[in-house]
């Protein structure tokens, strides 16, 4: 039979494969038709990737030359980048835990409401800001926490005498890291219950019957059927979400400032600093911490991919 | 039967009730008070601290200033064309590639997922990314925008897991009745697909609209920022590049933010469901 291949179907029926040209020849259509596909990822994605190799050179305006691992013991010796590695993890977990734990509450109270109408309503409600871009969001809440004579909030807190003098919130280190939690919450939480609200659809109301007959309260009944149905749920998002805790940037880039670097600044705005906002740019040093950048988040992906892979038999990626 | 024998019992309910509305009434004014703060905002000559229900001193200069001052109704332009451009591209790309992945008996189909995949692992970085754009020469151009968001890999898997849900017999009777893989997906599976184009089409939509920083990165000519930009750079750094202060500078940053969100805010109520099954389909496909 030559180079014919006998494979056989879960049923137990062999199927004969044709040779390996004549199938490629026959999907030659779909070859044409991936071709886009394969240039765009080429040149957009790939091309760069071969860009790393910098981080192994000194590379300024004048100078290119190679210099081995020196931009990395730069970089493990400078201050600045390991504030930010520390940022970057602190900011994403944090903030990661505090939306996901919003979110979960949101969506088990929202399915307690009866009204469809009402829920409908609330659900169109809190979905909208996700939609906001960071640069909107960050312009509205600059705006009304600035230290003007028209910042909402500051002018409200002094006229119910809770405060006497305005706060300036995003320029104070205390006040930045509790605001940027805030913001998030306010712009992700309500677009995050959509994924537990599918999930509670799908328990079966034969449970709340049986609770019911069992003479279970309100609360019995949710903490007793409605969250550990969510807890797998839980489980994935966190870990969907872990795998991209590097990629913090553009919340951050939007809401930081000079006076706050200390508590924000994070990998990405770091390098972005180094790469572009400084005279003479070493792109070689900024590659090297955008290289460890990229490790780091590719060992996260590989293990929270292991790990989607554990509790729900399928990875992310 | 049992169902209908089934009562539900009605103590206590009242309490619950009434506390949750309570609280999710409170959720839904944090949310929105923002928003309307925004609005009556740019409605308003003066701008004052409190929150009114409705605009003190009625006026659309602020809307009036942006859509006649060159520098500001430019960046506008620039967000439309480079987002309805971004979102085709993005659907073709995705639409392409998810239709090319679930063929099985295309030889190196795993190939193909692997080469994608990878992207989604590993990336160049910020800086070897800004010098290849520079060598294709997109540095200073809102073309950047459209480039950098042409094709994202989350979404043409997603769209490739959609398309794996449609039946193999459709594909099978088409390809006997003599129907090439082009004309498949155009004469089958791309109207079998509305539902997913318009998902996969808004999150493309939204990502270029959205992008503020890929501007801030590549672009420094004011005629190719786009509206995130140019909104940004007037409430953060205060330079408003108008000289005719015809309104106060709050009206003209509220009147901006609400054209930078406007587009999404007027179709959302009519597409959210778009948006919420493109989430689904990809996340809790089991």
């Amino acid at each position: 039979m030559g180079k014919q291949k006998t494979v056989t179907t879960s049923s137990g029926q062999p199927i004969r494969k044709k040779p390996l040209s004549i199938r490629m020849w026959n999907s030659r259509g779909y070859y044409l038709m991936f071709l886009p596909v394969f240039i765009y990822v080429l040149i957009v994605y790939y091309w760069p990737m071969l860009g790393v190799r910098y981080a192994f050179y000194d590379y300024s305006l004048k100078n290119f030359e190679f210099i081995g691992l020196d931009n990395f013991k730069e970089m493990f010796a400078t201050k600045d980048f390991w504030r930010a590695f520390f940022n970057t993890l602190q900011l994403s977990v944090i903030k990661l835990l505090i939306t996901t734990f919003a979110s979960v509450i949101i969506s088990v109270f929202l399915n307690e409401m009866g009204n469809m109408v009402a829920k409908k309503t609330l659900q169109t409600v809190i979905y909208l800001p996700h939609f906001m871009s960071w640069a909107v969001v960050a312009a509205i809440f600059t705006l009304f926490l600035s230290k003007s004579s028209s910042g909402f909030v500051n002018e409200t807190l002094k006229s119910w005498g809770v405060i006497e003098k305005s706060i300036d919130f995003m320029h104070s280190k205390a006040w930045w890291r509790p605001i940027y939690y805030m913001v998030n919450v306010w712009k992700e939480t309500g677009w995050g219950t959509v994924i537990f609200l599918a999930t509670l659809s799908g328990i079966n109301p034969e449970l709340y019957e049986a609770a019911d007959i069992d003479g279970a309260s309100r609360m019995q009944k949710i903490w007793n059927v409605t969250v550990p149905a969510l807890a797998n749920t839980i489980l994935i998002v966190l870990i969907l979400n872990l795998a991209k805790v590097m990629n913090l940037f553009e919340s951050v880039f939007v809401m930081y400032n000079t006076r706050v670097y200390k508590v924000a600044d994070v990998i990405s705005t770091y390098i972005y600093r180094e790469g572009f906002m400084t005279a003479l740019p070493n792109y070689g040093y900024t590659t090297a911490v955008g290289l460890f950048k990229s490790l780091v988040g590719c060992v996260l992906v590989l293990v929270c991919n292991f790990a989607s892979k554990k509790v729900r038999g399928r990875g992310i990626i | 039967m049992e169902k209908t024998a089934y009562k539900k019992p009605k103590k206590k309910i009242r309490v619950f009730d009434v506390v949750n509305y309570l609280i999710f009434i409170i959720i839904g004014l944090i949310v929105m008070i923002p928003i309307w703060k925004v609005l009556v905002g740019s409605f308003s000559a003066v701008g004052v601290y409190q929150f009114k229900l409705w605009p003190t001193q009625p006026t659309v200069d602020g809307y009036l200033t942006i859509f006649t001052t060159k520098k500001l109704l430019r960046p506008f332009i620039n967000s439309v064309v480079t987002t309805v451009i971004g979102m085709l591209l993005g659907l073709v790309m995705s639409t392409l590639g998810g239709y090319v992945l679930c063929q099985e008996d295309m030889p190196g189909r795993n190939l193909f997922s692997y080469f994608l995949l990878f992207t989604m692992i590993f990336s160049g970085g910020m800086i070897p990314e800004y010098l290849v754009m520079k060598q294709l020469g997109l540095v200073n151009s809102m073309w950047i925008l459209v480039v950098k968001h042409g094709m994202n890999v989350y979404n043409l898997v997603l769209m490739r897991n959609f398309f794996e849900g449609i039946p193999g017999s459709l594909y099978e009777a088409a390809r006997i009745d003599g129907c090439s893989p082009m004309g498949i997906f155009f004469k089958i599976v791309l109207p079998l697909s509305k539902a997913a184009l318009a998902s996969i089409g808004l999150m493309y939509a939204v990502t270029v609209w959205n992008d503020y920083s890929t501007v801030q990165i590549y672009i420094t000519d004011r005629d190719q920022v786009n509206f995130q930009y140019i909104l940004r750079v007037m409430v953060m750094d205060g330079d408003t590049p108008t000289t005719a202060y015809k309104v106060s500078q709050d009206t003209l940053y509220y009147a901006g933010i609400v054209c930078a969100i406007l587009p999404f805010m007027l179709l959302y109520p009519f597409l959210q469901n778009y948006f919420v099954k493109g989430v689904n389909v990809g996340a809790v496909k089991e």
